[in-house]
Protein backbone atom coordinates (compact mmCIF):
# COMPACT_ATOMS: atom_id res chain seq x y z
CA UNK A 1 0.00 0.00 0.00
CA UNK A 2 1.46 3.00 -1.35
CA UNK A 3 1.62 6.23 1.02
CA UNK A 4 -0.72 7.99 -1.62
CA UNK A 5 -3.39 6.21 -0.53
CA UNK A 6 -6.07 7.86 1.95
CA UNK A 7 -7.87 6.74 4.91
CA UNK A 8 -11.37 7.05 5.08
CA UNK A 9 -12.90 9.45 7.52
CA UNK A 10 -16.35 10.26 8.33
CA UNK A 11 -17.90 13.23 9.01
CA UNK A 12 -19.68 13.39 12.45
CA UNK A 13 -20.26 16.96 12.95
CA UNK A 14 -20.20 19.64 11.44
CA UNK A 15 -20.15 23.85 12.69
CA UNK A 16 -20.65 27.20 11.58
CA UNK A 17 -17.57 29.37 12.12
CA UNK A 18 -17.83 32.04 10.07
CA UNK A 19 -19.98 32.19 6.80
CA UNK A 20 -17.53 30.73 4.19
CA UNK A 21 -15.64 28.76 7.45
CA UNK A 22 -16.68 24.94 8.77
CA UNK A 23 -15.38 23.27 11.49
CA UNK A 24 -15.51 19.80 10.54
CA UNK A 25 -15.20 16.89 12.95
CA UNK A 26 -13.65 13.50 11.66
CA UNK A 27 -13.91 10.10 13.11
CA UNK A 28 -11.26 7.41 11.54
CA UNK A 29 -13.30 4.65 10.15
CA UNK A 30 -10.03 2.51 9.86
CA UNK A 31 -9.55 0.12 12.32
CA UNK A 32 -6.75 0.12 14.58
CA UNK A 33 -5.35 2.97 13.28
CA UNK A 34 -3.01 4.72 15.70
CA UNK A 35 -3.66 8.41 14.63
CA UNK A 36 -0.95 10.62 16.55
CA UNK A 37 -0.52 13.93 16.05
CA UNK A 38 0.84 17.32 17.20
CA UNK A 39 -0.64 21.15 17.55
CA UNK A 40 1.12 22.31 14.35
CA UNK A 41 0.91 19.58 12.08
CA UNK A 42 -1.88 19.21 9.09
CA UNK A 43 -3.55 16.36 6.84
CA UNK A 44 -4.07 15.48 3.34
CA UNK A 45 -7.48 15.56 2.66
CA UNK A 46 -9.72 14.46 -0.31
CA UNK A 47 -13.18 14.24 -1.15
CA UNK A 48 -12.50 11.91 -4.39
CA UNK A 49 -13.49 12.94 -7.72
CA UNK A 50 -12.38 16.40 -6.71
CA UNK A 51 -9.30 16.00 -5.19
CA UNK A 52 -6.87 16.73 -2.44
CA UNK A 53 -5.64 19.79 -0.53
CA UNK A 54 -3.45 20.35 2.77
CA UNK A 55 -5.71 21.37 5.77
CA UNK A 56 -3.99 21.76 9.21
CA UNK A 57 -5.41 20.27 12.41
CA UNK A 58 -7.56 22.62 14.36
CA UNK A 59 -7.98 20.22 17.50
CA UNK A 60 -5.76 19.69 20.46
CA UNK A 61 -4.37 15.72 20.77
CA UNK A 62 -5.22 16.45 24.30
CA UNK A 63 -8.70 16.02 23.69
CA UNK A 64 -10.80 13.18 21.43
CA UNK A 65 -12.26 14.46 18.57
CA UNK A 66 -10.32 15.16 14.92
CA UNK A 67 -11.38 18.63 13.90
CA UNK A 68 -10.49 20.45 11.01
CA UNK A 69 -11.87 24.35 9.96
CA UNK A 70 -12.01 24.59 6.24
CA UNK A 71 -12.55 27.67 4.41
CA UNK A 72 -14.49 27.47 1.12
CA UNK A 73 -11.12 28.75 -1.09
CA UNK A 74 -11.52 26.21 -3.86
CA UNK A 75 -12.55 22.94 -5.52
CA UNK A 76 -12.24 20.63 -2.57
CA UNK A 77 -12.72 22.60 0.54
CA UNK A 78 -16.07 23.47 -1.58
CA UNK A 79 -16.39 19.98 -1.91
CA UNK A 80 -16.13 18.98 1.72
CA UNK A 81 -17.98 21.98 2.89
CA UNK A 82 -21.42 20.53 0.11
CA UNK A 83 -20.96 17.04 2.32
CA UNK A 84 -23.51 16.28 4.67
CA UNK A 85 -22.73 14.44 8.28
CA UNK A 86 -21.95 10.97 7.70
CA UNK A 87 -20.11 11.68 4.41
CA UNK A 88 -16.72 10.07 4.12
CA UNK A 89 -13.71 11.62 2.94
CA UNK A 90 -10.03 10.61 2.64
CA UNK A 91 -7.23 11.64 4.61
CA UNK A 92 -3.50 11.07 4.88
CA UNK A 93 -1.10 12.09 7.72
CA UNK A 94 -0.55 13.70 9.48
CA UNK A 95 2.59 15.24 7.99
CA UNK A 96 4.65 17.87 9.16
CA UNK A 97 6.71 18.43 12.02
CA UNK A 98 4.36 20.90 14.56
CA UNK A 99 5.23 23.16 17.29
CA UNK A 100 8.06 22.42 19.14
CA UNK A 101 6.23 22.10 22.35
CA UNK A 102 9.28 21.19 24.70
CA UNK A 103 11.09 24.61 23.36
CA UNK A 104 8.02 26.35 24.27
CA UNK A 105 7.11 25.21 27.66
CA UNK A 106 7.86 29.01 29.41
CA UNK A 107 6.02 32.47 28.37
CA UNK A 108 4.44 32.18 24.97
CA UNK A 109 2.95 35.02 22.63
CA UNK A 110 0.19 33.56 19.99
CA UNK A 111 -0.32 35.80 16.92
CA UNK A 112 -3.33 34.63 14.63
CA UNK A 113 -4.65 36.54 11.74
CA UNK A 114 -7.25 35.04 9.52
CA UNK A 115 -7.61 31.78 8.88
CA UNK A 116 -4.19 31.08 10.02
CA UNK A 117 -6.09 31.05 13.29
CA UNK A 118 -6.83 27.50 13.08
CA UNK A 119 -3.76 25.41 13.87
CA UNK A 120 -3.03 27.93 16.61
CA UNK A 121 -6.16 26.99 17.92
CA UNK A 122 -4.73 23.44 18.14
CA UNK A 123 -1.92 24.48 20.09
CA UNK A 124 -4.04 26.62 22.65
CA UNK A 125 -6.15 24.34 23.75
CA UNK A 126 -3.03 21.84 24.08
CA UNK A 127 -1.48 24.37 26.41
CA UNK A 128 -4.69 25.23 28.11
CA UNK A 129 -5.05 20.99 28.84
CA UNK A 130 -1.34 21.00 30.15
CA UNK A 131 -1.53 24.46 31.93
CA UNK A 132 0.65 24.20 34.60
CA UNK A 133 3.81 23.01 31.95
CA UNK A 134 3.78 26.74 30.14
CA UNK A 135 4.17 30.28 32.10
CA UNK A 136 2.34 33.44 30.98
CA UNK A 137 0.08 32.96 27.44
CA UNK A 138 -0.95 35.65 25.73
CA UNK A 139 -3.47 34.89 22.60
CA UNK A 140 -3.59 37.92 19.81
CA UNK A 141 -5.94 37.26 16.92
CA UNK A 142 -7.27 39.51 14.15
CA UNK A 143 -9.95 38.94 11.54
CA UNK A 144 -11.35 41.18 8.54
CA UNK A 145 -14.74 41.68 10.35
CA UNK A 146 -16.18 40.52 13.65
CA UNK A 147 -18.14 37.83 11.09
CA UNK A 148 -14.97 36.32 10.16
CA UNK A 149 -13.78 35.68 13.80
CA UNK A 150 -13.24 31.80 14.18
CA UNK A 151 -14.11 29.97 17.90
CA UNK A 152 -15.51 32.77 19.36
CA UNK A 153 -17.21 30.74 22.17
CA UNK A 154 -14.21 29.09 23.56
CA UNK A 155 -12.09 32.60 24.13
CA UNK A 156 -13.79 32.85 27.59
CA UNK A 157 -12.53 28.65 28.34
CA UNK A 158 -9.36 29.85 27.50
CA UNK A 159 -9.21 33.07 29.77
CA UNK A 160 -10.43 30.70 32.43
CA UNK A 161 -7.70 28.91 31.97
CA UNK A 162 -5.46 31.94 32.84
CA UNK A 163 -4.59 32.81 29.00
CA UNK A 164 -4.70 36.32 28.64
CA UNK A 165 -7.10 36.86 25.35
CA UNK A 166 -7.55 39.81 22.99
CA UNK A 167 -9.27 40.08 19.34
CA UNK A 168 -9.47 42.90 16.43
CA UNK A 169 -10.73 43.04 13.57
CA UNK A 170 -9.69 45.51 10.80
CA UNK A 171 -13.27 46.75 9.44
CA UNK A 172 -15.64 47.29 11.96
CA UNK A 173 -19.27 47.29 11.72
CA UNK A 174 -22.83 47.52 13.81
CA UNK A 175 -22.32 44.08 15.40
CA UNK A 176 -18.80 44.87 16.60
CA UNK A 177 -18.29 46.27 20.23
CA UNK A 178 -14.25 45.65 20.34
CA UNK A 179 -10.54 46.65 19.12
CA UNK A 180 -10.01 47.57 15.65
CA UNK A 181 -7.03 47.48 14.39
CA UNK A 182 -4.12 45.18 13.49
CA UNK A 183 -2.91 42.28 15.15
CA UNK A 184 -0.03 43.95 16.38
CA UNK A 185 -2.09 46.87 17.76
CA UNK A 186 -2.67 43.97 20.41
CA UNK A 187 1.10 43.14 21.00
CA UNK A 188 1.37 47.11 21.90
CA UNK A 189 -0.92 46.29 25.10
CA UNK A 190 0.19 43.13 26.36
CA UNK A 191 2.90 43.33 29.01
CA UNK A 192 5.12 40.65 28.13
CA UNK A 193 8.77 39.01 28.81
CA UNK A 194 10.58 37.80 26.54
CA UNK A 195 9.71 33.82 25.79
CA UNK A 196 8.46 32.13 22.61
CA UNK A 197 6.26 32.94 20.50
CA UNK A 198 3.64 30.99 17.66
CA UNK A 199 2.56 33.18 14.61
CA UNK A 200 0.35 32.04 11.79
CA UNK A 201 -1.33 34.39 9.18
CA UNK A 202 -0.26 36.25 6.83
CA UNK A 203 3.63 37.23 5.37
CA UNK A 204 2.79 40.70 6.29
CA UNK A 205 1.44 40.11 9.20
CA UNK A 206 3.64 37.68 10.49
CA UNK A 207 6.76 39.99 10.16
CA UNK A 208 4.77 42.95 11.05
CA UNK A 209 4.15 40.49 14.77
CA UNK A 210 7.89 38.91 14.95
CA UNK A 211 9.50 42.86 14.59
CA UNK A 212 7.40 44.05 17.09
CA UNK A 213 8.05 40.93 19.47
CA UNK A 214 11.98 41.19 18.67
CA UNK A 215 11.87 44.68 19.25
CA UNK A 216 10.61 43.51 23.07
CA UNK A 217 13.73 41.31 23.72
CA UNK A 218 12.16 38.19 21.78
CA UNK A 219 14.98 36.17 20.02
CA UNK A 220 14.20 35.64 16.54
CA UNK A 221 15.11 31.83 16.83
CA UNK A 222 12.14 31.50 19.51
CA UNK A 223 9.76 32.63 17.01
CA UNK A 224 8.09 30.01 15.37
CA UNK A 225 5.81 30.26 12.16
CA UNK A 226 3.32 28.15 10.47
CA UNK A 227 4.01 28.52 6.92
CA UNK A 228 0.92 28.21 4.05
CA UNK A 229 2.54 26.48 1.17
CA UNK A 230 0.97 24.83 -1.74
CA UNK A 231 1.49 20.93 -1.41
CA UNK A 232 -0.11 18.29 -3.53
CA UNK A 233 1.77 14.92 -1.84
CA UNK A 234 2.54 16.20 2.26
CA UNK A 235 5.84 14.01 1.48
CA UNK A 236 8.36 16.04 0.51
CA UNK A 237 8.48 14.53 -3.46
CA UNK A 238 6.40 16.97 -5.75
CA UNK A 239 8.39 20.14 -5.00
CA UNK A 240 5.34 22.18 -4.76
CA UNK A 241 6.38 23.26 -1.50
CA UNK A 242 10.21 23.38 -1.82
CA UNK A 243 11.92 26.18 -0.05
CA UNK A 244 15.61 25.68 -0.43
CA UNK A 245 16.56 22.32 0.98
CA UNK A 246 13.43 22.39 2.92
CA UNK A 247 10.27 20.74 1.88
CA UNK A 248 7.23 22.64 3.89
CA UNK A 249 5.35 19.62 4.31
CA UNK A 250 8.16 17.90 6.02
CA UNK A 251 10.88 19.79 7.88
CA UNK A 252 7.91 22.08 8.55
CA UNK A 253 5.12 23.70 7.97
CA UNK A 254 6.55 25.44 11.47
CA UNK A 255 10.03 27.55 11.19
CA UNK A 256 11.85 29.32 13.23
CA UNK A 257 11.62 33.00 12.23
CA UNK A 258 15.66 32.98 11.82
CA UNK A 259 15.22 30.15 8.77
CA UNK A 260 12.50 31.49 7.13
CA UNK A 261 12.66 35.44 7.59
CA UNK A 262 13.92 35.94 3.90
CA UNK A 263 11.35 33.77 2.14
CA UNK A 264 8.44 34.93 3.73
CA UNK B 1 29.72 -11.43 -17.22
CA UNK B 2 31.36 -10.18 -20.51
CA UNK B 3 30.61 -11.07 -23.96
CA UNK B 4 30.65 -9.35 -27.58
CA UNK B 5 27.66 -9.45 -30.01
CA UNK B 6 28.10 -8.29 -33.17
CA UNK B 7 26.45 -5.52 -34.37
CA UNK B 8 24.39 -7.76 -37.08
CA UNK B 9 23.02 -9.97 -33.61
CA UNK B 10 21.59 -7.20 -31.59
CA UNK B 11 18.43 -7.56 -33.68
CA UNK B 12 18.49 -10.99 -33.04
CA UNK B 13 18.89 -10.34 -29.28
CA UNK B 14 16.04 -8.05 -29.05
CA UNK B 15 13.73 -10.38 -30.46
CA UNK B 16 14.55 -12.92 -28.28
CA UNK B 17 14.38 -10.26 -25.10
CA UNK B 18 10.98 -9.28 -26.52
CA UNK B 19 9.43 -12.68 -26.53
CA UNK B 20 9.60 -12.49 -22.64
CA UNK B 21 9.45 -8.74 -21.63
CA UNK B 22 8.10 -5.25 -22.91
CA UNK B 23 11.26 -3.68 -24.34
CA UNK B 24 11.33 -0.16 -24.90
CA UNK B 25 14.38 1.29 -27.12
CA UNK B 26 14.81 4.48 -29.11
CA UNK B 27 13.42 3.58 -32.51
CA UNK B 28 13.71 6.22 -35.14
CA UNK B 29 10.48 8.36 -35.70
CA UNK B 30 9.53 11.13 -38.30
CA UNK B 31 9.57 13.56 -34.88
CA UNK B 32 13.07 12.26 -34.19
CA UNK B 33 14.07 9.30 -31.84
CA UNK B 34 12.13 8.15 -29.08
CA UNK B 35 11.75 5.80 -26.80
CA UNK B 36 8.99 3.72 -27.26
CA UNK B 37 7.80 0.41 -26.86
CA UNK B 38 9.86 -2.08 -29.48
CA UNK B 39 7.96 -4.10 -31.87
CA UNK B 40 10.32 -4.50 -34.74
CA UNK B 41 10.63 -0.59 -36.09
CA UNK B 42 14.38 0.71 -36.65
CA UNK B 43 16.12 1.55 -34.18
CA UNK B 44 18.44 4.97 -33.64
CA UNK B 45 20.90 3.78 -31.36
CA UNK B 46 23.40 7.61 -32.57
CA UNK B 47 21.16 10.41 -30.64
CA UNK B 48 20.38 10.24 -27.32
CA UNK B 49 15.99 11.06 -27.75
CA UNK B 50 15.00 14.34 -26.46
CA UNK B 51 12.22 13.14 -24.17
CA UNK B 52 14.28 11.32 -21.46
CA UNK B 53 13.91 7.67 -20.65
CA UNK B 54 12.65 8.26 -17.10
CA UNK B 55 9.07 9.12 -18.30
CA UNK B 56 8.80 5.45 -17.79
CA UNK B 57 9.83 5.24 -13.92
CA UNK B 58 7.57 8.67 -13.51
CA UNK B 59 5.12 8.98 -16.35
CA UNK B 60 3.36 11.91 -17.36
CA UNK B 61 0.24 10.51 -16.28
CA UNK B 62 0.26 7.80 -13.83
CA UNK B 63 -3.10 5.83 -11.97
CA UNK B 64 -1.98 6.18 -7.92
CA UNK B 65 -4.84 4.24 -7.20
CA UNK B 66 -8.17 3.53 -8.01
CA UNK B 67 -11.39 4.17 -5.29
CA UNK B 68 -14.38 2.22 -5.98
CA UNK B 69 -17.75 3.59 -4.19
CA UNK B 70 -19.73 1.39 -2.78
CA UNK B 71 -22.76 2.37 -0.30
CA UNK B 72 -20.49 5.47 0.82
CA UNK B 73 -17.95 3.87 1.28
CA UNK B 74 -14.88 3.36 -0.75
CA UNK B 75 -12.14 0.39 -1.75
CA UNK B 76 -8.75 0.97 -2.89
CA UNK B 77 -7.07 -0.74 -5.98
CA UNK B 78 -3.06 -0.14 -6.88
CA UNK B 79 -2.52 -1.42 -10.63
CA UNK B 80 -0.40 -4.15 -11.46
CA UNK B 81 3.40 -2.56 -12.15
CA UNK B 82 4.18 -5.01 -15.81
CA UNK B 83 7.93 -5.75 -16.15
CA UNK B 84 9.97 -4.03 -18.80
CA UNK B 85 13.23 -3.56 -19.99
CA UNK B 86 14.90 0.05 -20.90
CA UNK B 87 16.92 -0.55 -24.02
CA UNK B 88 19.81 1.61 -24.91
CA UNK B 89 19.56 4.29 -22.21
CA UNK B 90 22.79 7.01 -21.61
CA UNK B 91 24.94 7.28 -19.29
CA UNK B 92 23.47 10.41 -18.30
CA UNK B 93 20.20 9.01 -18.00
CA UNK B 94 21.04 6.60 -15.67
CA UNK B 95 22.88 8.93 -13.28
CA UNK B 96 19.54 11.10 -13.39
CA UNK B 97 17.65 7.39 -12.27
CA UNK B 98 20.28 7.27 -9.85
CA UNK B 99 19.34 10.88 -8.79
CA UNK B 100 16.02 10.40 -8.69
CA UNK B 101 16.07 7.01 -6.69
CA UNK B 102 17.65 9.30 -3.66
CA UNK B 103 15.27 12.19 -4.09
CA UNK B 104 12.18 9.11 -3.98
CA UNK B 105 13.64 7.21 -1.60
CA UNK B 106 13.79 10.23 1.16
CA UNK B 107 11.59 8.99 3.90
CA UNK B 108 8.72 8.28 3.29
CA UNK B 109 9.34 5.99 0.19
CA UNK B 110 7.64 6.30 -2.83
CA UNK B 111 5.88 3.22 -3.46
CA UNK B 112 4.73 4.10 -6.54
CA UNK B 113 8.00 5.52 -8.22
CA UNK B 114 9.86 2.06 -6.55
CA UNK B 115 7.28 -0.33 -7.56
CA UNK B 116 8.05 1.23 -11.18
CA UNK B 117 11.80 0.76 -10.70
CA UNK B 118 12.11 -2.17 -9.30
CA UNK B 119 9.73 -3.99 -12.47
CA UNK B 120 12.07 -2.38 -14.79
CA UNK B 121 15.55 -3.60 -16.24
CA UNK B 122 18.48 -1.27 -17.33
CA UNK B 123 20.11 -1.59 -20.29
CA UNK B 124 23.23 1.30 -21.05
CA UNK B 125 24.33 2.27 -23.92
CA UNK B 126 27.82 4.53 -23.39
CA UNK B 127 28.08 7.37 -25.03
CA UNK B 128 30.98 7.50 -27.95
CA UNK B 129 29.76 10.34 -29.86
CA UNK B 130 28.18 12.46 -27.81
CA UNK B 131 25.77 15.12 -29.07
CA UNK B 132 26.12 18.91 -29.91
CA UNK B 133 24.77 20.17 -26.18
CA UNK B 134 26.47 17.64 -24.27
CA UNK B 135 28.46 18.34 -21.64
CA UNK B 136 28.04 14.74 -18.68
CA UNK B 137 31.56 14.75 -18.15
CA UNK B 138 32.43 18.15 -16.60
CA UNK B 139 29.65 17.27 -14.23
CA UNK B 140 30.65 13.04 -13.71
CA UNK B 141 27.58 11.72 -15.19
CA UNK B 142 29.19 9.97 -18.50
CA UNK B 143 30.35 9.65 -21.46
CA UNK B 144 30.68 6.26 -19.35
CA UNK B 145 28.52 4.82 -17.33
CA UNK B 146 29.61 4.67 -13.62
CA UNK B 147 26.14 3.87 -11.96
CA UNK B 148 24.45 0.62 -11.43
CA UNK B 149 22.41 -0.88 -14.25
CA UNK B 150 21.90 -4.37 -15.33
CA UNK B 151 23.75 -4.33 -18.79
CA UNK B 152 26.06 -1.69 -20.30
CA UNK B 153 26.63 -1.81 -23.69
CA UNK B 154 29.80 0.03 -25.65
CA UNK B 155 29.50 0.40 -29.63
CA UNK B 156 33.50 -0.64 -30.32
CA UNK B 157 32.73 -0.50 -34.35
CA UNK B 158 31.90 -3.84 -35.64
CA UNK B 159 29.62 -4.82 -32.94
CA UNK B 160 29.08 -4.25 -29.02
CA UNK B 161 31.06 -5.35 -25.76
CA UNK B 162 28.46 -6.12 -23.32
CA UNK B 163 29.18 -6.08 -19.81
CA UNK B 164 26.23 -7.97 -17.47
CA UNK B 165 26.41 -6.40 -14.10
CA UNK B 166 23.41 -7.93 -11.66
CA UNK B 167 21.53 -11.45 -12.50
CA UNK B 168 19.00 -9.55 -14.40
CA UNK B 169 21.85 -8.38 -16.76
CA UNK B 170 23.03 -12.52 -17.15
CA UNK B 171 19.23 -13.25 -18.03
CA UNK B 172 19.57 -10.73 -20.69
CA UNK B 173 22.27 -11.63 -21.70
CA UNK B 174 21.27 -15.23 -22.04
CA UNK B 175 18.29 -14.76 -24.08
CA UNK B 176 20.43 -14.51 -27.12
CA UNK B 177 23.45 -16.74 -25.62
CA UNK B 178 23.75 -18.44 -29.13
CA UNK B 179 24.22 -15.28 -30.15
CA UNK B 180 27.08 -14.21 -28.43
CA UNK B 181 31.46 -14.59 -28.69
CA UNK B 182 33.43 -14.12 -25.70
CA UNK B 183 34.98 -10.77 -24.75
CA UNK B 184 38.71 -9.86 -25.14
CA UNK B 185 41.26 -7.52 -23.82
CA UNK B 186 41.33 -5.85 -26.91
CA UNK B 187 37.28 -5.18 -27.30
CA UNK B 188 38.04 -3.54 -23.49
CA UNK B 189 41.07 -1.59 -24.60
CA UNK B 190 38.66 -0.51 -27.52
CA UNK B 191 36.06 0.77 -25.08
CA UNK B 192 38.70 2.78 -22.66
CA UNK B 193 39.68 4.74 -25.81
CA UNK B 194 36.62 5.45 -27.22
CA UNK B 195 35.19 6.46 -24.02
CA UNK B 196 38.78 8.58 -23.81
CA UNK B 197 37.86 10.42 -27.04
CA UNK B 198 34.09 10.99 -25.85
CA UNK B 199 35.18 12.61 -22.91
CA UNK B 200 37.63 15.14 -24.63
CA UNK B 201 35.82 15.67 -27.96
CA UNK B 202 32.88 17.43 -24.39
CA UNK B 203 33.61 20.92 -23.06
CA UNK B 204 35.27 20.70 -19.75
CA UNK B 205 34.29 23.90 -18.39
CA UNK B 206 30.78 22.97 -17.52
CA UNK B 207 30.98 21.77 -13.89
CA UNK B 208 28.52 22.27 -10.91
CA UNK B 209 31.34 25.04 -9.33
CA UNK B 210 31.47 26.86 -13.27
CA UNK B 211 27.76 26.60 -13.61
CA UNK B 212 27.13 28.23 -10.12
CA UNK B 213 29.62 30.55 -10.70
CA UNK B 214 27.56 31.51 -13.99
CA UNK B 215 24.48 31.65 -11.23
CA UNK B 216 25.82 34.18 -8.41
CA UNK B 217 26.62 36.65 -11.92
CA UNK B 218 22.92 35.64 -13.52
CA UNK B 219 20.44 39.02 -14.00
CA UNK B 220 17.64 36.28 -13.22
CA UNK B 221 14.95 39.07 -13.74
CA UNK B 222 16.64 40.38 -17.36
CA UNK B 223 16.76 35.78 -17.76
CA UNK B 224 13.10 35.90 -16.72
CA UNK B 225 11.67 38.53 -19.50
CA UNK B 226 13.25 35.99 -21.86
CA UNK B 227 12.32 32.92 -20.19
CA UNK B 228 7.88 32.23 -21.95
CA UNK B 229 7.80 30.21 -18.80
CA UNK B 230 6.19 26.98 -21.09
CA UNK B 231 8.00 25.00 -18.75
CA UNK B 232 9.72 22.57 -21.80
CA UNK B 233 13.27 22.57 -20.07
CA UNK B 234 11.68 20.76 -17.18
CA UNK B 235 9.76 18.29 -18.96
CA UNK B 236 12.85 17.38 -20.74
CA UNK B 237 14.66 17.60 -17.93
CA UNK B 238 15.65 13.81 -16.57
CA UNK B 239 16.28 14.76 -13.26
CA UNK B 240 12.79 17.02 -12.90
CA UNK B 241 10.10 15.26 -10.88
CA UNK B 242 7.68 18.08 -10.08
CA UNK B 243 4.35 16.49 -9.82
CA UNK B 244 0.98 17.40 -9.33
CA UNK B 245 -1.79 15.36 -7.94
CA UNK B 246 -5.78 14.76 -8.89
CA UNK B 247 -8.90 12.97 -9.16
CA UNK B 248 -10.66 11.86 -12.39
CA UNK B 249 -14.17 10.03 -11.81
CA UNK B 250 -17.43 10.11 -9.57
CA UNK B 251 -18.54 7.96 -7.56
CA UNK B 252 -15.57 5.33 -9.35
CA UNK B 253 -12.77 6.62 -10.54
CA UNK B 254 -8.81 7.23 -10.17
CA UNK B 255 -6.15 9.37 -8.56
CA UNK B 256 -3.68 10.68 -10.71
CA UNK B 257 -0.16 11.53 -10.55
CA UNK B 258 0.68 13.86 -13.47
CA UNK B 259 4.18 15.81 -14.02
CA UNK B 260 4.10 19.65 -13.04
CA UNK B 261 7.06 22.07 -13.53
CA UNK B 262 7.92 24.74 -11.18
CA UNK B 263 8.62 27.41 -14.18
CA UNK B 264 4.70 27.29 -14.49
CA UNK B 265 3.21 30.52 -12.84
CA UNK B 266 0.70 28.73 -10.66
CA UNK B 267 3.09 26.12 -9.91
CA UNK B 268 3.89 27.40 -6.23
CA UNK B 269 0.49 30.18 -5.73
CA UNK B 270 -1.33 29.78 -2.80
CA UNK B 271 -4.94 29.67 -2.65
CA UNK B 272 -5.73 33.36 -1.77
CA UNK B 273 -3.83 33.63 -4.87
CA UNK B 274 -0.45 34.96 -2.96
CA UNK B 275 2.70 33.62 -4.87
CA UNK B 276 5.81 33.03 -3.34
CA UNK B 277 7.76 33.18 -6.76
CA UNK B 278 6.01 35.86 -8.68
CA UNK B 279 8.28 36.29 -11.55
CA UNK B 280 9.50 34.35 -14.22
CA UNK B 281 13.30 35.09 -12.99
CA UNK B 282 12.09 33.92 -9.37
CA UNK B 283 11.05 30.79 -10.83
CA UNK B 284 14.21 30.44 -13.25
CA UNK B 285 16.69 31.02 -10.21
CA UNK B 286 14.38 28.76 -7.96
CA UNK B 287 15.00 25.97 -10.69
CA UNK B 288 18.66 26.43 -11.21
CA UNK B 289 19.45 26.71 -7.28
CA UNK B 290 17.25 23.62 -6.94
CA UNK B 291 19.71 21.80 -9.68
CA UNK B 292 22.94 22.87 -8.58
CA UNK B 293 22.57 23.57 -4.31
CA UNK B 294 19.29 22.08 -2.77
CA UNK B 295 19.24 18.28 -4.39
CA UNK B 296 22.94 18.51 -3.99
CA UNK B 297 22.61 19.25 -0.53
CA UNK B 298 20.12 16.51 -0.31
CA UNK B 299 20.91 14.20 -2.32
CA UNK B 300 24.91 13.85 -2.38
CA UNK B 301 24.36 14.77 -6.24
CA UNK B 302 23.35 17.57 -8.21
CA UNK B 303 20.59 17.49 -10.07
CA UNK B 304 22.02 18.22 -13.24
CA UNK B 305 23.50 15.39 -15.46
CA UNK B 306 24.62 17.99 -18.05
CA UNK B 307 22.54 15.72 -21.27
CA UNK B 308 22.04 19.44 -22.53
CA UNK B 309 18.35 18.79 -23.42
CA UNK B 310 16.87 21.94 -21.61
CA UNK B 311 19.44 24.41 -24.07
CA UNK B 312 18.01 22.05 -27.29
CA UNK B 313 14.45 22.32 -25.96
CA UNK B 314 13.93 26.08 -24.63
CA UNK B 315 12.52 27.91 -27.14
CA UNK B 316 13.61 31.50 -26.36
CA UNK B 317 17.29 30.03 -27.03
CA UNK B 318 18.61 31.02 -23.38
CA UNK B 319 21.65 30.11 -22.53
CA UNK B 320 21.24 27.18 -20.21
CA UNK B 321 24.69 26.98 -19.27
CA UNK B 322 26.55 30.57 -19.67
CA UNK B 323 22.99 31.93 -18.27
CA UNK B 324 23.95 35.13 -20.05
CA UNK B 325 20.86 37.13 -21.69
CA UNK B 326 21.19 37.44 -25.37
CA UNK B 327 18.22 39.56 -25.95
CA UNK B 328 17.32 36.86 -28.92
CA UNK B 329 13.61 38.44 -28.47
CA UNK B 330 15.30 41.84 -29.59
CA UNK B 331 17.11 40.06 -32.14
CA UNK B 332 13.91 38.33 -33.46
CA UNK B 333 12.65 41.41 -33.39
Amino acid sequence: MSEYIPMQAEIVDMDIESPNTYLITLKLLEEGVDFRYLPGQFVMISVFGLGECPISIASSPTRRSLELCIRRAGKVTSGIMDCLVGDVVGIRGPYGNGFPLDRMKRDVVIAGGGSGFATLRSLINYIADRREEFGKVTVAYGARTSQDLYFMQEYKSWQKAGMEVAVTVDIDDEFWKGNVGLVTSLIDRFDLNPGSAAICGPPVMINAVAGKLMARGFHRADIYISLERNMKCGVGKCEHCAIGPYHVCQDGPVFSYDRVRDVL
Amino acid sequence: MKAFLQRSRLLPLLEALNQQIEVIAPVATEAGSVFATWQGQSLDLKTNPLSPPTEFLLPHKEILFRYIQESGRYTFKEDEIPPRLLFGIRPCDLHAIAVLDKIFGQPPLDQVYFSRRRATALVVQNCIAPGRACFCAALGAGPGAEDPCDLLLTDIGDGFLCEAETPAGILILNAGADLLQPAGSAHLQDKARLLQEARESMPQDRSCAQIRTAMERADWEALGRECLGCGSCTFVCPVCHCFNILDLGVPDGARLRCRDSCLLSGFSRLTGGANPRRTPGQRLQHWYQDKFEDIFQITGLPGCVGCGRCHLACPAAIDRVDLTVKGSREVRR
